[in-house]
């Protein structure tokens, strides 16, 4: 087990930088997601981890010695890959040994390893299999039990369920979190699925085009975003930005107002410097701070395009009289079958130009 | 589908119609050697048309040993092509690899250089070749000598470069990571997948290596050191000769090469068109 | 992916010591040959010698003319045979698709001196079966040996039954990298099979045909086999000599290696230039 330290680690490819600067401090034992959309760097991030990437600029430490130059083997961590990457001439039993094979390790240690990850993972009946005879969930079993077998300092996974389908997936994302548990090793886990970064995480670092826009536990970052991209990546469905300008400054906060809304003006305190009146700003609303009118900070009127009943909860996919989308989450029972309603804004987030929290 | 559409059976007896008289034609060489080879000299070189073997292919065999000595020819032959393949499969792969594999400086130049190569006629090279083998290493006539000059060849460094770099890259990272050294990876990860194309590759430098006649006869000319297309060659155009038994060697060179083909076609077909479709 | 020069160069470096010994000093040391008196012991500088009696010799302007026309003309007639052959085989129309393929593409497993022996035997004035059978129908008999013109044909047909399979299964597999879909849609936009394969199949496999031709003129331009032993060292009377054959003749025969070296430089002249149209041809659409 192990601490992970990534400072001011930069990588170039050529003269284009895709990661710039990024500082990380990953405790002993944490399972740490890195979550983010295509092109964020968060993969390229991991891999520099493994050392299958060289770091441009920077520093990256495991266990606290700084580890740039050292070599994938010799870092102390396993990696648990996307494609699985089992070699597929190889038996289960195989490719789980094979990295000890290949490194002398003594035989019966090796046995041992081997035999403890197929108990772990339940996989000791597949053991003279090919991968090809393996079903997907069996065959992410596999590419774990593999990392499982080095007895590393630190687990790294990269995507490892997007090729399951849905319900493997949720299967797969309980298995790993009792894994944790069970071995209590530093994890550091690659999705661009804001639901298993949610749910599998202690902290979340949440990247975007090779910065870190933010690093917290799933729950600060759902109630305190810093900034429009975690508000919006954050959640499912995702927090609703709807247009707005400060139109004054009262005791209790700055007041906006809803484009094309004059009615809709929302106070908000805030304890930075309030931007003044007329500048542009954006509000946030996640859809589950909906509420009937008049329940809330403002009342805001929507046509309705879209209802999806999904049996608890309903989605509205509406429209505000500025043309903007929004989606409204409400209970199954209280949806109104009317072409326009008024709902309530019961909490929201104010966010400036640039994206950035004002708060 | 119940049946062909009208048109659709008119389209298909044309097509048949013009592809099997051209497919006869283009086997009827090969039918003819195997005629000729079965026929006495004086059945070859009488008017009537004969187009359906005889059963004189052993003595015609006899009489090309008795012209030149095939049978040692022909091992020095298999010899000299299955060391050559397994040479070159070993040299090529290993390069292919590096190429598919690694960021490495000066790894365009090299590229560049062999991609260059693939159009430069080898006649550019034959005389200092010759003139580097014969004299300065005195390797003329030596098995050495058939092997070693031609085992650079690019494309089958293209062809493997091409079969690497389409594996996935986790497969070797994943070795990687678990601390597999490199040249272990290549050899119990990268070379086991890569079977299906180094088949081809097996094929087709074998091949090679068994109908090369250019080297051959300018290297190794001193009887008992010939190869057997060389062997066959120098009888080629002289008076007193057995056809019969020439054509027998040809059925000998050729024969074998076309079961291996008919074997492992879709080998062969994989090897020669990689060249073109990258 | 990681820097890795030690490694890199490691598993290269068996492959590039062949090459620089066997490759790189050869064409330096061919052009340095060429500049030479390669008939006096030793060797002397003597940069016009070669260049001067190349451009003066009608032995080499014969065989630069017979290279090029049997390039010209058999180059494009074999590689629009192969483009046939790879269409019709590539039709979900065809039976026994097996059998067709063999036919077409056998020969590519046949030695050179093997197929040589066979097309001599095949081709010969009085016993030879073609003569026989172009009799048989009332044609008169070719003598394919003692003229220049048939001589040039057998050469040619020799040529392009050998290797016209060879280009039918590159094409062949161009054809099937194209993807299905894309005629798909033709068809239902009802474009018709022919149309298909002058709009689609055409455009598609232009780089593998260039490719083909490339390699094909290359190849031809150094024929040495048949004109050795098809038509006897190039008969008659130089009729079929090549440049790979005249370079055999100065370099093996007469033992004249700064001689042989500048038909050699001509010929890497001729393919650097083929090469670079090449490049032109299928450079990339701005």
């Amino acid at each position: 087990m192990a601490t992970v330290t990534l400072k001011n680690v930069v990588k170039r490819f050529g003269s284009f930088e895709v990661v710039h600067g990024a500082n990380i401090d990953i405790r002993d034992g944490e399972f740490i997601v890195f979550v983010g959309p295509s092109g964020c760097g968060k993969s390229t991030l991991l891999r520099m981890i493994a050392g299958l990437e060289d770091i441009s600029g920077g520093e990256i430490a495991i266990g606290g010695k700084v580890v740039n130059d050292v070599e994938p083997a010799d870092r102390g961590i396993a990696m648990v890959f996307q494609s699985y990457a089992l070699y597929p001439h190889m038996s289960v039993e195989q490719n789980l040994s094979f990295g000890l094979r290949m490194t002398g390790n003594p035989k019966a240690d090796t046995e041992r390893r081997v035999k403890r990850a197929a108990e772990i993972l339940r996989i000791s009946e597949l053991m003279d299999r090919r991968p090809k005879k393996l079903s997907g969930g069996q065959r992410q079993r596999v590419a774990i039990g593999r990392a499982i077998v080095r007895e590393p300092q630190v687990f790294l996974f990269d995507e490892p369920l997007s090729n399951l389908d849905a319900e493997l997936r949720v299967q797969m994302r309980v298995e790993i979190s009792r894994l944790h548990k069970e071995l209590g090793t530093t994890m550091i886990y690659v999705t661009h699925d804001q639901t298993e970064a949610m749910t599998l995480a202690d902290r979340i670092v949440v990247l975007r085009g090779g910065h870190v826009e933010q690093i917290g536990k799933p729950l600060d970052l759902y109630d305190n975003p810093d900034n429009q991209f975690v508000a919006g990546f954050v959640g499912s469905p995702k927090m609703n930005f709807i247009k707005a300008r400060v139109v004054g400054h009262e005791a209790r906060g700055v007041v906006v107002e809803l484009a094309g809304e004059e009615k809709t003006r929302i106070v908000q305190p805030l304890a930075d410097a309030a931007p003044e009146t007329g500048s542009k700003v954006i509000v946030g609303v996640r859809p589950e701070h909906f509420g009937l009118a008049g329940e809330g900070d403002a009342d805001l009127p929507v046509a309705i395009d879209v209802v999806e009943h999904l049996g608890g909860t309903s989605f509205l996919y509406a429209r505000t009289a500025n043309g903007e989308d929004v989606v409204i989450q409400r209970d199954a029972t209280r949806v109104p079958d009317t072409p326009g309603i008024t709902v309530s804004i019961r909490k929201s987030y104010l966010f400036d130009e640039k994206g950035l929290r004002l708060r | 589908m119940s049946s062909l559409s009208s048109a659709r059976l008119k389209r298909s007896i044309a097509l048949h119609l013009f592809l099997t008289p051209l497919a006869l034609i283009w086997l009827f060489p090969l039918w003819m050697m195997v005629v000729f080879s079965t026929m006495p000299d004086n059945g070859i070189f009488s008017p009537g048309i004969e187009l359906l073997p005889h059963g004189n292919f052993v003595d015609n065999f006899n009489n090309l040993q008795r012209d030149t000595d095939f049978v040692g020819a022909i091992f020095i032959s298999v010899c000299v092509a299955v060391t050559y393949t397994v040479l070159s499969v070993l040299l090529t792969s290993m390069a292919g690899w590096a190429l598919a594999r690694y960021q490495f400086f000066g790894k365009s130049a090299v590229v560049a250089i062999i991609l260059g190569t693939i159009t430069l006629p080898y006649a550019v090279v034959l005389i200092p070749q010759f003139i580097m083998v014969a004299r300065d290493f005195q390797l003329a006539n030596t098995w050495v000598a058939l092997i070693v000059p031609p085992l650079f060849n690019s494309l089958g460094v293209l062809f493997m470069r091409q079969s690497f770099s389409m594996m996935p890259d986790d497969l070797f990272d994943a070795a990687r990571v678990e601390g597999v050294k490199e040249w272990r990876i290549f050899v119990f990860v990268a070379l086991p997948l890569a079977r299906p194309m180094l088949a081809a590759l097996c094929i087709i430098l074998f091949l090679a290596s068994w109908n090369n006649y250019l080297w051959p006869l300018l290297i190794n000319s001193q009887p008992g050191s010939m190869t057997a297309p060389v062997a066959l060659g120098t009888l080629i155009g002289l008076t007193k000769v057995s056809w019969g038994g020439i054509m027998a060697g040809a059925v000998m060179l050729t024969v074998p090469m076309l079961i291996v083909f008919v074997l492992l076609q879709r080998h062969f077909i994989a090897g020669i068109a990689a060249g073109a479709v990258k | 992916m990681r820097y890795r020069n030690a490694t890199a160069y490691r598993f290269l470096t068996p492959y590039l010591l062949i090459f620089a010994i066997f490759w790189v000093w050869p064409i330096i040391s061919s052009f340095m040959i060429s500049f030479q008196a390669t008939r006096t012991v030793p060797w002397r500088f003597a940069p016009g010698f070669n260049w001067g009696r190349l451009i003066g010799d009608p032995a080499f302007f014969n065989a630069l003319k017979n290279t090029l026309l049997i390039l010209v003309i058999q180059v494009p007639v074999m590689i629009a045979l192969a483009m046939v052959m790879a269409v019709l085989l590539n039709s979900p129309l065809l039976k026994a698709r097996g059998l067709y393929r063999f036919a077409f593409f056998a020969p590519v497993v046949v030695g050179e001196v093997a197929y040589s022996a066979v097309f001599r035997l095949m081709f010969s004035l009085d016993f030879g079966i073609v003569n026989k059978l172009l009799n048989s129908i009332g044609l008169p008999k070719i003598d394919w040996f003692s003229n220049v013109t048939p001589a040039m044909a057998l050469i040619m047909i020799a040529v392009t039954w050998r290797w016209a399979g060879y280009n039918a299964i590159i094409l062949l597999a161009g054809m099937q990298s194209i993807p299905e879909d894309v005629y798909e849609a033709a068809t239902l936009d009802r474009v018709s099979k022919l149309k298909q394969f002058f709009y689609i199949t055409l455009p598609l496999l232009k780089p593998v045909i260039v490719f083909c031709a490339v390699l094909s003129i290359i190849g031809t331009m150094q024929l040495f086999t048949e004109p050795f032993l098809i038509t006897e060292r190039g008969g008659p009377g130089g009729g079929t000599e090549t440049l790979g054959l005249l370079l055999y003749r100065q370099g093996f025969r007469s033992l004249n290696f700064g001689y042989a070296s500048a038909v050699a430089y001509t010929m890497a002249a001729l393919a650097i230039a083929i090469t670079l149209v090449q490049l032109w041809l299928t450079r990339e659409p701005k």
